[in-house]
């Protein structure tokens, strides 16, 4: 093995352990659709958000367009994401 | 909404055990037991009309996305499916449990999804030009707003 493919082997490893070491971060994006009742009850059923935590969320969802509804891996933002979209509630994940 | 027996308070509520009384009329019945086949049916497709019950979680990230969705797409119709299931074999109970209203609210709540998406639905309190079968549709757009609204209060009560 030549130290050039060495090199080209490695930097993929380096670049994957930056990325693990970023956390994700789980937005919720406003739409017209979903009631705000409904995105309310949601955010607190599933993150067990107080009521006035969730209405907060939900409101700033409302008037900035998005919000930052949760945080963490990858595997615990797709697995966030996942239950919001079984929910209706239009979901992305983004590394912050 | 006309369907909805005004002289009562509230047809769905919760009860002192933790289940629910839905006291609904024979006509919304049949109207959600109509709407969930209707969603049934077009989850069996690749309808376009299906955007907001599968959006893609990577934004513009095409690769990853389509990756998410090998793992996660089937589970989340599945899901859906099993919802829309409860519905139907509980289209006409007068009793509920948690779970099982639950499964109500997401299966209307796609059902709301997938009609807004068919009207056009883009901009909050914005409502786009509409010919008489749009009109029809916003009508049970809104009815089914008013059941919805009406279950997620009787589950936060």
């Amino acid at each position: 093995m030549s130290e050039q493919e060495s090199v080209g082997l490695l930097e993929p490893d380096l670049l994957d352990e930056v990325e693990l070491d970023l956390p994700w971060v789980v937005l919720v994006w406003n739409d017209p659709i979903n009631l705000m009742s409904y995105v309310t009850f949601v955010l607190q059923k599933l993150f067990g958000h107080s009521k006035e935590k969730a209405t907060e969320l939900m409101l700033q969802v409302h008037h900035e367009g998005k919000a930052v509804v949760s945080s963490g891996t990858r595997a615990e933002a797709e697995r966030d994401v996942f239950r919001l979209h079984e929910h209706g509630l239009w979901a992305t994940m983004q590394q912050d | 909404m006309g369907l909805f027996d005004r002289r009562r308070n509230s047809p769905i509520h919760r009860r002192s055990d933790g289940t629910f009384t839905v006291d609904l009329d024979p006509q919304v019945r049949e109207l959600v037991g109509s709407f969930a086949q209707q969603l049934r049916d077009l989850l069996s497709t690749d309808s376009e009309l299906l955007v907001r019950l599968f959006p893609p979680p990577y934004g513009e990230d095409s690769e990853r996305n389509e990756g998410y969705a090998v793992l996660a797409g089937a589970e989340l119709m599945e899901h859906r499916l099993a919802a829309l299931d409860v519905v139907t074999e509980h289209l006409d109970a007068t009793e509920l449990d948690e779970a099982q209203l639950m499964a109500w609210m997401r299966s209307i709540n796609d059902i709301r999804l997938v009609m807004g998406t068919m009207l056009g639905l883009e901009e909050d309190h914005r409502l786009p030009d509409l010919d008489e079968q749009g009109l029809a549709t916003l009508s049970v757009y809104e009815f089914f707003g008013a059941l919805l609204e009406m279950i997620v209060t009787a589950l936060s009560d």
